[in-house]
């Protein structure tokens, strides 16, 4: 027997006008974990979505542990032994832990679903990841990295051969990750396959013992990790040279645009003082639920605080709508573009002028000219791959989004724009086009205030750094002296 | 255990049911007889039975409006073939109501499941096309007791250890499907469905072939209703049945099953109907007219779904807290 247990070759499949596989090829082998890179729009999802068995393809050939696996039927792929974690897990939030790990081949006795098994098999599978959670308890609430874990567990309970996470980290604080890599190696060690998607490429290379990647639907290569570097797969993933992450363009820093004395807001954040000038880009780094997100929706309206000043140019801001933040030149591009961003299917030319639509009226009426007009200049100086700007974004892949949610925040020529996590799960040729662009707002004399878990972002990025923890501000650290390990020690406090 | 029973989301409606029922007792001394409780289980059989199939449906965040004209037009079908025939069996009779009811189902169900159109719009369009069906054959044509066999009005009026049979027959039904929903990989999915529809398909579970069984299953409930409906009365026109489609969803929603989906079951949703139908009589025993009551089962529909929300803010509110404790 080969200790191949998945071969893909010569995989083609096509969506309407869009190859979106074009010759793919992927090996996995027992006990192996493999890294799949490339691009939004690459191909990866086209290829996992057929291993889940969503869609089948229309050419080539798929082996799973020597025999050809079977298309096209997602609850025949889970029998042949697939299993998928996605970066948004989607658990029954109705259902216990227990139902959520069994839905759909619940244990049975006499005829009847045996609901004690159930929840003593799932606390043994919990118990053996090591796993604190009561498999009787509804999913509701559960954190993502919680939720990816009963997901994970789902998989053990069907004895996976191959398991296939997508984008895993990309929501996870750094003490989640560590947990998360764990159990792959877990995994692996069980002589199991795992497939691993990620855009982070040192939990890549910390993790995986080799890596494909795919560009424009097409497997462009396959190597061991120890013989590969940064720098290469960056080249194999965008065809070309990244000669700089991070283009900052050097701006004169001028007058306070943004001021914040003494901010606090019960069980949120605690006594937050800072201040952000024209022309500089201050970065708010912190682990996940350290209060960052929190106090950039409070400086825009969108929660309440109990005490402190908020002053933007010499103007208060108390009790402020997020309406009038934006009267008042704030911008928030949010952190979940799907849920808070974006109408998902409405236009790329509406999704853009929606901020601006005062501006475009005459009379009553909205003239849809100006509306496609605007949209058109933004998607051009953001290098927009889009096919018509009537199409739905829905349509775009996740980094030309994030370009749509932000050029629609930059139409409004923001004196304070705020950018929360602006690069998650986005490829990294997008994403250095997005540091260009912001390097730029800055430049052109915008304060920019960026929330970001992306350590070299940040480093790369900022002209300061601020470090919250557990809804304090405990650091400011200036460009010169910032430092991944002192953002990160600053970050965990001391017991890190 | 007790904390176990303190999750059960059909007790706060079981409690408010006890409390109301004694209240009236108290205020009302006639209501003391047993012939007041016997009278709401009458009232509030039917609902409560139609119910039973619609729980099915709003798990899985569907409503079928259809109900109120299958369940009469097989009341009058049934009637008026006893009236031309000089009576009808009961297996005729079930015959005509599941397959009248199955009917209705089987097109609500594959235009929703198969044709993905919205329930609510497809089964108002039932209603009014069976409805309208059913007007053009009743028209001035009134079926009445004499020319029914007289097992129907034992049926009607007869009782099991003083507990009315058309209860017994409705309890019966919520009592098995609360156990199918829960003991079977078939009920299991309703849930699943219900809760995370993406999710649901993702897992392999047949979506569209589980929708439309509900909606025969329900179409067929509705055929059997007809049965009670004309056992109840005897008597049958073109207006039987008419308007009560929202009591039925009223009731479930009452009674804990949530109109966005994976909750709730049918012995919660016939507690529902029993407090509607409660407090209809305890207003009623009160000397408050008739148009108030309606008022009153509105208010508390908005209350059963505010007491809903608040609960789910507060257990999101709770968890968000959890996920913010730093690792």
């Amino acid at each position: 027997m080969s200790t191949h247990l998945l071969v893909i070759e010569g995989a083609y499949k096509r969506f309407g006008g869009v190859q979106a596989l074009n010759g793919a090829a992927l090996t996995v082998d027992r006990g192996e974990i493999v890294g799949l890179l490339g691009e939004n729009g690459a191909g990866k999802s086209t290829l996992v979505k057929t291993l889940a068995g969503l869609h089948a393809l229309d050419e080539g050939t798929v082996d799973l542990d020597g025999q050809p696996f079977h298309q096209g039927n997602p609850r025949s792929a889970r029998d042949q032994g697939i299993a998928i974690i996605y970066q948004e897990p989607s658990l029954f939030p109705d259902l216990t832990l227990a139902e959520n790990v069994y839905v759909g081949q619940q244990p049975k006795s006499g005829g009847r679903v045996d609901w004690s098994t159930m929840v003593t098999r799932t606390a043994e599978l919990f118990a053996g990841l090591g796993i604190d959670l009561d498999p009787r308890r509804q999913a509701r609430g559960l954190s993502i990295a919680d939720q990816q874990m009963v997901e994970i567990v789902k998989a053990l309970s069907v004895e996976a051969k191959l398991i296939i996470m997508d984008e895993p980290s990309a929501a996870l604080s750094a003490a989640e990750v560590e947990r998360l890599l764990a159990v792959a190696r877990q995994l692996r060690d069980q002589g199991r396959g795992v497939i691993y998607i990620s855009h982070r490429l040192d939990e890549v290379f910390e993790l995986c013992d080799s890596v494909t990647i795919m560009r424009d639907g097409a497997t462009v290569a396959s190597a061991h990790v120890a013989d590969v570097d940064n720098a290469q797969i960056v080249r194999w993933m965008v065809g070309r040279e990244i000669t700089d992450m991070f283009p900052k363009v050097a701006a004169e820093i001028g007058e306070v645009v943004l001021d914040v004395k003494g901010l606090s807001s019960r069980g949120e954040f605690h006594d937050i003082t800072f201040t952000v000038r024209r022309g500089e880009i201050v970065a708010l780094a912190g682990l996940v639920g350290s209060g960052r997100s929190e106090v950039v929706r409070t400086i825009f309206g969108i929660d309440g605080f109990d005490t402190g000043t908020i002053t933007l140019e010499g103007r208060s801001l108390a009790r402020h709508t997020p309406a009038q933040a934006m009267a008042a030149g704030i911008a928030l591009v949010p952190e979940d573009r799907r849920l808070q961003g974006l109408f998902m299917p409405s236009s790329i030319a509406h999704n853009t002028a929606i901020t601006v639509l005062g501006r475009l009226r005459r009379g009553l009426l909205l003239r849809t000219s100006s509306e496609r007009k605007v949209a058109t200049d933004w998607a051009g100086r953001l290098q927009l791959k889009y096919a018509s700007i009537d199409d739905p974004v829905e349509r775009l892949s996740g980094g030309n989004q994030q370009k749509v949610v932000l050029s629609k925040w930059l139409a409004t020529d923001p004196t304070l724009l705020i950018v929360d996590e602006p690069t998650r799960g986005i490829d990294v040729g997008t994403k250095a086009e997005v540091h260009r662009l912001l390097s730029e707002q800055a430049a052109r004399g915008t304060a920019v205030l960026m929330v970001s878990s992306d350590l070299p972002e940040v480093l790369g990025m900022a002209d300061r750094v601020l470090v919250m923890r557990e809804g304090r501000l405990v650091e400011e650290i200036p460009r010169a002296e910032a430092t991944q390990e002192r953002v990160m020690t600053a970050a965990a406090g001391a017991a890190a | 255990m007790m904390t176990k029973l303190l999750r059960v989301r059909e007790l706060p409606i079981l409690v408010a049911l006890l409390i109301l029922l004694l209240l009236t007792g108290i205020l009302n001394p006639a209501f003391r007889t047993g012939d007041g409780l016997t009278a709401i289980l009458i009232e509030s059989a039917l609902i409560g039975f139609l119910a039973v199939g619609q729980t099915n449906l709003i798990i899985m965040r569907h409503i079928d409006l259809s109900v109120s004209s299958t369940a009469g037009l097989v009341s009058f079908l049934v009637g008026s073939y006893s009236m031309n025939h000089g009576g009808v069996t009961g297996g005729v009779a079930l015959l005509i109501a599941i397959g009248v009811g199955a009917t209705v189902g089987i097109v609500n169900g594959a235009l929703v499941a198969y044709l993905g159109l919205p329930s609510l719009v497809v089964t108002i369009a039932t209603l009014y096309i069976v409805r309208g069906i059913f007007n053009y054959l009743a028209a001035g044509i009134t079926v009445t007791a004499d020319q029914l066999p007289p097992y129907f009005s034992w049926i009607g009026s007869g009782e099991v250890l003083g507990v009315p049979d058309l209860f017994v027959f409705a309890a019966a039904a919520a009592a098995i499907m609360t156990l199918v929903l829960r003991y079977t990989r078939w009920g299991r999915d309703l849930y699943a469905i219900g809760s995370n529809p993406p999710a649901a398909r993702r897992v392999g579970i047949p979506v569209a072939h589980r929708e439309f069984g509900a909606f025969v299953l329900n179409g067929s409930i509705a055929g059997v209703a007809g049965l009670m409906l004309l056992s109840r009365f005897s008597f049958a026109d073109a207006t039987a049945g008419l308007g009560i489609e929202l009591y039925v969803v009223a009731a479930c929603v009452i009674g804990g099953v949530a109109i966005a989906g994976g909750v709730g079951t049918p012995a919660g949703a016939l507690i529902g109907a029993v407090l509607l139908q409660t407090i209809a009589f305890a207003l009623g025993a009160l000397g408050v007219s008739q148009f108030w009551q309606q008022a009153v089962a509105g208010a508390l529909l908005v209350a059963a779904i505010a007491f809903d929300r608040i609960v789910a803010m507060r257990s999101t509110h709770r968890a968000m807290r959890l996920v913010e404790v730093p690792v």
